[in-house]
């Protein structure tokens, strides 16, 4: 049994997703919990992608075939462990915010978010702050991300937080940034908590402001 | 398939035209034929003039079909090879393909410990040797320094004796005299497993140095004579100082330089038909100020590039100069002229760039100098590679497929070629800013310091055979033995 999620989380790490869906069948049905797979099989190979990319052994392309693997076999155990009553480690909103159309760096970031055990739910780009409060309203996530590619638009970054606020809803939220323009001087000053340099690191801090890292 | 279409493997460079290099070619035998060099080595004398040379005393002039006839047998593709077979390390000479290393014989070394400046000792030859074998763009080995803590007449062979356990990958070594040269090749020689053996796989190169203007010294003559009849690959490259002991014009340079190289070439290939040749050298500008020989200066790149043309326009390969400079320390200096020098050598594909990790004008080696010139010939290196051109690399199927306002990160195609479509640093920083900080905002300077330790201290070369190892303690002893009454 601790053979095949071995071999799972070193798919995950070789990027193997046309594995991972027989894997993680083969692995339930020789009786495997669902959450045994997801915390001792797929998130350990997850964790290691993390380690080797900071460590520069590992490159983005490389990171995001990882991620897609995770993302094939959470297709299959996601109804598993909805069953099992399992949670996933937390809930991240992401948006890029009010006059900006640029969503690949936020695609990213949602993507290793799911990796790293996330349910992601994606608002889209050129989000008012309305929609993030809506959002926050009903999704009740732990984290929101927002991103900005333009100096223009990161201003509103700090309007949307703002927004939040006014709401009374950031106590019920961490927040964090990103994008190209934006720094941890930046994050700082409109009062996020947090700013990820590249998508894993987005992922790493979602985690840190759960408790799972 | 297509009919007539002509492709660029790599970027496109060059000094001369075809006139200019038939120019300077015939320019080079008229020299030779008119002016000549003196050649203060008797024998030379008689086995030129035995073959062919016009001698009156101690000067020797060429008839140009001799200096054509020897430029026919020298090999333009040769290989040197590493001592313990590893493919990764043989050198392959040839067209469009460029090698570097470290150059010799500097009296100061920079102290990997303290950073500071010092004699150059025996212990430092193994480190050398050591970060050499390790370096991915280094190609060869030179020892960085004069072995000044040994009798004066052994400094050539202490420093073969330590860098040949130290790095399989191929040496160049320069020596004193026929003597050296002698306990050089004995070593070599017990490591290839004999003399036979040594000539099909050589593993070494030695290293001759005529002087400028157009003389053949007796010592230069003398190693060439041992080298040519061991059938030892050969260099033989002299110094001449534009302004100074040459023309300052880069023709003038050119041409009398080649010229003390071809008297060599003449020699060695009447001595013995195909040895493979290299010529020479280092050929910069005289500083019209503080009068050294300027190892930073922009005419040096220049020049050696000309040169470089002009042997391979004659089907010879080059002993280029580049990597070096005029810098007393590791600053920004050190690294404009040492890249600009590198990255000038790789564009020439001269076939054996040397000097990579001189500092202070030729007088101090750094190890620091060359592991950062390690990374601006990966540079280099990447941007000569060129780009190529072909259905899968223009990517038209990949552009149409992604189509507008999507990214490319997660196509096939982008994972096929990310890693050999770019250079990866090992030195240069692309860190944000906050990553570069809480990483303990290290400068260039700092982290080739903690590169260099980190290999020292962990990369491990082959082993020579342990009879070779017997064979250079014996070699040393015998070498002590001869000098053991001189001072």
């Amino acid at each position: 049994m601790s053979k095949l999620l071995e071999k799972m989380s070193t798919a995950i790490l070789e990027g193997e997703a046309e594995k991972m869906p027989n894997l993680v069948k083969k692995a339930l049905a020789e009786g495997t919990s669902a959450k045994e797979v997801l915390e001792n099989g797929l998130l350990v190979g997850m964790q290691e992608v993390g380690v080797r990319f900071r460590a520069g052994d590992m490159f983005v392309p490389e990171v995001l075939m990882s991620a897609e693997a995770m993302q094939a076999a959470m297709v299959v155990l996601r109804p598993e462990l909805a069953a099992s009553g399992h949670k996933q480690i937390g809930k991240v909103v992401l948006g890029t915010v009010k006059g900006d159309l640029h969503d690949i760096g936020k695609n990213l970031v949602g993507m290793m978010c799911e990796g790293a055990g996330f349910e992601v739910v994606d608002i889209g780009f050129n989000v008012e702050p309305e929609n993030f409060i809506e959002a926050i309203k009903n999704h009740q996530p732990e984290v929101i991300g927002m991103s900005a590619m333009l100096t223009t638009t990161m201003r509103a970054m700090g309007h949307t937080i703002k927004a939040i606020e006014e709401a009374g809803l950031r106590d019920r939220v961490k927040i964090m940034v990103g994008g190209a323009p934006v720094d941890a001087e930046f994050a700082k000053r409109i009062g996020a908590d947090g700013y990820g340099s590249n998508a894993p690191a987005g992922a790493e801090l979602a985690q840190k402001f759960v408790g799972a890292a | 398939m297509r009919t007539n279409y002509v492709a660029n493997a790599g970027v496109r460079f060059n000094v001369f035209s075809q006139d200019q290099l038939e120019e300077m070619f015939n320019g080079v035998l008229h020299l030779l034929m008119y002016t000549g060099l003196d050649v203060k080595h008797e024998e030379a004398r008689d086995i030129l003039a035995k073959a062919g040379a016009w001698v009156d005393g101690e000067r020797v002039r060429l008839p140009s079909y001799m200096v054509k006839d020897a430029l026919r047998k020298a090999p333009r593709s040769f290989t040197l090879w590493a001592r313990d077979g590893n493919p990764k390390h043989n050198i392959h000479i040839g067209p469009g393909r460029a090698h570097f290393g470290p150059g010799p014989t500097c009296t100061h070394f920079i102290d990997p410990e303290t950073l500071e400046r010092r004699p150059y000792t025996k212990a430092d030859v193994p480190l050398v040797a050591r970060l050499v074998d390790a370096l991915p763009n280094i190609d060869f080995c030179e020892s960085l320094g004069t072995v000044g803590d040994v009798h004066f007449d052994l400094g050539a062979l202490y420093e073969f004796a330590g860098m040949f356990p130290n790095t399989s990958k191929p040496i160049v070594a320069w020596s004193y005299d026929k003597y050296d040269s002698a306990g050089i090749h004995e070593i070599a020689v017990a490591e290839a497993g004999g003399q036979r053996a040594f000539e099909q796989r050589p593993n070494y190169v030695h290293y001759c140095e005529p002087l400028s203007p157009l003389v053949s010294t007796f010592e230069a003559i003398d190693k060439l004579i041992f080298a040519a009849t061991h059938r030892v690959p050969l260099v033989f490259t002299p110094c001449p100082i534009a302004g100074g002991t040459a023309p300052i014009t880069g023709a003038g340079i050119i041409t009398m330089g080649a010229a003390e190289s071809w008297m060599g070439l003449t020699l060695a290939q009447t001595l013995q038909p195909g040895l493979p040749f290299f010529m020479g050298g280092v050929f910069s500008a005289m500083d019209m100020n503080t009068m050294i020989l300027a190892y930073g200066a922009p005419e040096l790149p220049l020049y050696m590039a000309g040169l470089t043309e002009l042997a391979h326009y004659a089907g010879l390969p080059l002993w280029q100069t580049g990597g070096c400079t005029d810098s007393k320390t590791f600053d920004g200096q050190a690294m404009i002229e040492g890249a600009m020098s590198v990255f000038f050598s790789a564009l020439t594909s001269g076939d054996l760039c040397h000097d990579v990790g001189y500092t202070e004008s030729a007088m101090t080696g750094s190890l620091f100098q060359l592991c950062a010139m390690d990374e601006a010939i990966g540079y280099s290196r990447r941007i000569i590679r060129g780009i190529e051109v072909d259905d899968d690399t223009l990517a038209v199927d990949v552009i149409n497929k992604v189509g507008p306002n999507n990214h490319y990160l997660r196509q096939p195609h982008t994972r096929k070629y990310y890693k050999s479509e770019y250079f990866y640093p090992k030195l240069l920083d692309r860190q944000d800013f906050e990553n570069w900080e809480s990483s303990g905002s290290l400068t260039m300077k700092q982290r080739t310091v903690a590169r260099v330790r980190d290999v020292l201290a962990t990369h491990k070369p082959s082993q020579v055979k342990p009879e070779t190892m017997q064979v250079i303690e014996k070699v040393l002893a015998e070498a002590e033995d001869r000098v053991k009454d001189k001072k």
